[in-house]
């Protein structure tokens, strides 16, 4: 659900300036022939929505189809943050191309063949009933960036439900700026276009940060804004190792109440972490090193992504139920090794630090 | 018929390449526009006759871009 509404925030802000940039034209000049037959604003209203409905089914099936092509290959943990990772840094890369940092990152963007723009364009002059129909499910062939990284995202999602949830959600908030620009005709002046795509420029990159962050979470990788984060807050960060009698978690929050939370398994060889939507907590883990142990994962009313646990280094990859308790046998493991987990979607992680 | 090509500044994204392909229909004589995003030019095949090459400049700076001969 988070995703969804992500998709809609970005098709809200970077994806309707980003996509009427590349389809805006062919609305217009499809808009063309009535503003001169009809003379009425009024009268606009239809065509433009016609085109807006249109791309907007045409767009859903196309994430479902998407979505099926992904649940194809039932993307591993790896395959995921790999995934995750060529988004962000295609997003990383739309942005400085906005931002006109170098010539080469016009590449990130896909250049439709002449051939097929001009067939489009052509169309557009069609004065028909059905032409702004048409050519709204057109604009599928002429994706902007943004839309190009929202594929990539339909096809991770590796559920066609949810591959079409993203691009109908993502469509439909790239919507409004379609339908005022084309309903009052009006063009951003010169400063005003520019400043606009430095501020879309400038959420691409941080969204491709994130996404990129996301990736290095879910590979467990040593390098991410997580894991310095976490490296810096160490020295006041409160040590997870379960002793006997068993602890309750929320006391463990530094500089807050104690949570009203179920108190966690412990004992001999029992380590615990309790699952919240928004993390983990503890977020780093004390576990005795050379000894086999079971993490036992407690959640409670949780919905979010932290229920799809995983730990990438060890090919764990589990459900977590909404509220209940599971247990994950670890092998021994060395001392001073770092084992990251992470949620399925490397949004939110954390690290056993084997002593 | 001539063949000439041009380095375009300013252009921002794909659909800059899709609104210099208008001058097919915008620029008599203009015959074929085939623009590209990625390698920032254009090739245009125009009727000598009927348009110049500054007119064909004239009409991509109306667009909002600049050229100059390759």
């Amino acid at each position: 659900m988070t995703e969804v509404f992500l998709a809609f925030v970005t098709g809200l802000t970077a994806g309707g300036l980003s996509c009427l940039a590349v389809q805006g034209g062919l609305l217009a000049s499809s808009l063309a022939g009535q503003i001169e037959r009809e003379q009425a604003k009024a009268r606009l209203a239809l065509p433009i929505l016609a085109f807006l409905l249109s791309k907007l089914a045409v767009h859903t099936l196309f994430g479902a189809l998407l979505g099926w092509f992904g649940s194809l290959f039932q993307l591993s943990v790896w395959a995921r943050a790999g995934l995750l990772l060529l988004i962000g840094v295609f997003m990383i890369g739309n942005g400085l191309r906005m931002l006109n940092v170098h010539p080469i990152f016009r590449f990130f963007t896909f250049e439709p063949p002449a051939r097929l723009t001009r067939f489009i364009r052509r169309r557009s002059r069609d004065q028909r009933l059905l032409t702004p129909v048409l050519l709204g499910a057109l604009t599928l062939l002429i994706p902007c960036g943004v839309t190009q990284t929202m594929f990539a995202a339909a096809v991770a999602s590796g559920s066609p439900l949810q591959g079409a949830a993203l691009m109908f959600a993502f469509v439909l908030g790239a919507s409004p700026v379609f339908f005022v620009v084309s309903y009052f005709a009006t063009r951003l002046g010169a400063h005003w276009e520019r400043v606009f795509v430095r501020l879309v420029a400038i959420g691409l990159l941080v969204v491709g940060g994130l996404s990129v962050e996301s990736g290095l979470n879910l590979a467990g990788s040593p390098i991410s804004f997580a894991r310095l984060s976490r490296a810096l807050e160490q020295p006041w960060q409160p040590v997870g190792v379960t002793p006997s009698p068993a602890p309750s978690v929320g006391g463990l929050v530094p500089d807050g109440p104690a949570l009203p939370t179920p108190t966690l398994p412990g004992g001999q060889g029992v380590i615990a972490l309790r699952v919240l939507n928004t993390g983990y907590e503890p977020a780093v883990l004390e576990a005795p090193a050379n000894q086999a142990l079971t993490l036992h994962l407690v959640t409670d009313r949780i919905y979010s992504c932290t229920r799809a646990f995983v730990i990438p280094a060890l090919n764990i990859e589990t459900m977590l139920p909404v509220s209940g308790e599971v247990a994950i046998e670890l092998p021994p493991q060395p001392s001073g090794r770092r084992l990251a987990y992470a949620c399925s979607m490397g949004m939110y992680s954390g690290e056993i630090v084997f002593k | 018929m001539k063949r000439q090509v041009f380095i375009i500044h300013h252009m921002s994204c794909s659909g800059c390449a899709l609104r210099l392909q208008g001058l097919e229909d915008s620029l008599p004589g203009v015959r074929q526009v085939d623009a590209s995003y990625h390698r920032a030019r254009m090739e245009v095949v125009y009727d000598e006759g009927q348009v110049t090459e500054e007119e064909i400049i004239e009409a991509v700076r109306s667009l909002g871009y600049e050229a100059e001969r390759s």
